[in-house]
């Protein structure tokens, strides 16, 4: 296989593509999607890279069609991918809860921009993590991961894909127009050394006819392929075990629920990644995500010049969500502080993790910059000081 | 090292920036590059950043330059306060009217002299830049521009960025 772009050394790119050539290493080989800034790159670089490795790229006529392509390419057994900002995300959520439903694995890249609305196009935010994770209707679970680097744009791209595969889920890479935007020096790995996970698919005929049942005992189940022979029906109303809609029965929708959200919650430990700096002996925790965990490493190390026992707990998962890590960090510090792009998102989480066990403060940053080490520093020592 | 580029859009300022950061990460340092546009593609201002560092880099953003490069008036009094105190500022001297100690060469003049082409004006200083501080090779540089340029315009570019970097030689 010849990749239309060098692999086994690095490069110097934008986040943008290194998001559509990990997609690719991944296995990727349907795109579709409608252009947005800044999540254009990822379309502008599939649409070129796709032809060549016998793939599909596709403008479709909006977003709402672009995920509901995406879907239907992954029932015909193709790992797909769609990319869009804030305005598209929006258009995706009723769909995304379809692919929820259905157990669809696909990957939808946010790379977020200032909103409400059209906002400031231009501009980073992480205004869209609750949106991610709960912007769909009614009881689910699914994966929300959120890079900070370029380079950890391309890993968790490959990963969101794999955990997509795995869980038979939508995984959402929650990433911004700063990562998306910035060139920074990738290590792209030989595509033999890139591992790879494929969806379970039904050993027979017998395991095929319950392509919503649990018959592995995994919470999984294995995901017929159209066209290779299985008949299978897909819905979004509450289906039973086998697929046909159910949707008075309260037992049927108990279990299919609980098993969609179980399937990500009780395999959290394997799902979450996060990275500590300092952590261990802190008395001050900030906790972040993203383009701002940059800032937040510097400031750690500042505040620790200045004699502030301070330690960083980085999310690379926002969802499924660690509560009872961010309790035991509470335990043990006095304060927990959590900078982030927006008006308090992943506060609230981190507060109620928390469970009252410390104080936990938001630094809050609108308006399309990133907090400068300087603003956390500041907002930390600001709050320090008045206890 | 902190690096800022900045002029008016048109002048290839974040191609500048993006063939430095190329030519950073050919050595193998770490290196961010980030660009700061107004929605005009004519005319508005436009800052490219260039974050180089042999440890892991956390700082995006440029909130102290040591190198500020400023093409064009608007560029410089929209960025000239980033600029640490002992910092260096290379102007286009022609264009520019700095308020601070300075050290640089009528780029844009000298692009127009050497190629025929203003727009080549980013390789000049470029060139100059690079002699002026050191940061990266000449040769890292040159095998950037091979590799960012459009086909076809390789040779004008590297004519340029030389020319620039004799100048800054001096």
């Amino acid at each position: 296989m010849k990749y239309p772009f060098p692999v086994g050394k690095s490069d110097f790119i934008q986040g943008d593509e290194a998001i559509a050539r990990a997609a690719i290493l991944a296995g990727c080989r349907f795109y579709a999607g409608y252009p947005i800034t800044p999540a254009s790159e990822i379309f502008e670089a599939m649409a070129l890279y796709m032809p060549l490795v016998d793939g599909v790229s596709i403008q479709m006529e909006d977003e709402l069609a672009s995920i509901a392509a995406v879907i239907g390419a992954s029932w015909v057994g193709t790992k797909a991918m769609t990319a869009t900002s804030g305005p598209g995300f929006s258009l995706m959520m009723e769909n995304l809860g379809y692919a929820i439903m259905t157990e669809t694995p696909i990957v939808v890249v946010d790379v977020q921009r200032s909103g409400p609305s059209t906002g400031q196009p231009t501009l980073a935010a992480q205004g869209d993590v609750m949106q991610a994770i709960w912007g769909t209707h009614g009881d689910h679970s699914l994966i929300v991961l959120t890079p900070a680097t370029v380079q950890e744009a391309f890993d968790m791209t490959i990963r969101a894909f794999n955990l997509a595969e795995k869980y038979r889920t939508p995984v959402i890479l929650l990433t911004d127009a700063e990562v998306g935007h910035m060139r920074e020096k990738v290590d792209i790995p030989n595509p033999e050394d890139v591992e790879l996970v494929y969806r379970k698919l039904p050993a027979n005929e017998e395991e095929a006819k319950y392509p919503f049942g649990d018959i592995h005992g995994d919470l999984i189940p294995p995901m017929p392929i159209f066209g290779k022979g299985y008949r299978t029906y897909v819905t979004g109303l509450t289906h039973d075990e086998k697929g046909r809609p159910k949707t008075v029965d309260a037992e049927i929708h108990r279990k299919l629920i609980e098993r969609i959200v179980n399937k990500i919650e009780k395999n959290k430990k394997d799902i979450i990644e996060y990275e500590t700096f300092d952590l261990d002996d802190a008395e001050v925790a900030i906790i972040s995500y993203g383009i701002v965990a940059r800032s937040a490493i510097r400031a750690v190390k500042m505040l620790r010049s200045e004699g502030i026992k301070a330690g960083l707990l980085k999310l690379n998962v926002v969802w499924p969500f660690d509560f009872e890590m961010i309790e035991k960090i509470a335990e043990q510090v006095n304060a927990i502080y959590v900078p982030e792009m927006n008006l308090g998102q992943v506060y609230h989480l981190v507060k109620e993790g928390a469970n009252g066990k410390a104080r936990v403060e938001l630094i809050p940053k609108i308006g399309g910059e990133v907090h400068t080490p300087q603003e956390i520093v500041k907002a930390v020592k600001r709050c320090e000081k008045c206890i | 090292m902190q690096i800022r580029l900045a002029g008016i859009g048109g002048q290839g300022v974040v191609l500048a920036g993006v063939i430095l950061g190329e030519a950073a990460a050919i050595e193998g340092l770490n290196v961010v590059q980030t660009q700061d546009y107004s929605s005009a593609s004519r005319g508005g201002h436009s800052i490219a950043d260039v974050v180089i560092s042999k440890e892991p880099i956390y700082d995006l953003i440029v909130t102290k330059a040591d190198v500020l490069v400023a093409l064009a008036q608007l560029g410089y009094d929209t960025t000239k306060d980033s600029l640490r105190k002992d910092g260096l500022l290379i102007i286009d001297t022609d264009l520019v009217k700095p308020d601070r100690e300075f050290i640089g060469a009528p780029f844009t003049r000298i692009a127009e002299e050497t190629t025929g082409l203003a727009l080549t004006v980013n390789m000049v200083a470029l060139g100059y830049l690079v002699a002026k501080t050191g940061v990266v090779k000449k040769e890292s540089v040159e095998e950037a521009i091979r590799r960012r340029v459009p086909k076809g315009t390789e040779d004008i570019n590297l004519k340029a960025f030389r020319v620039g970097y004799e100048e800054g030689s001096k």
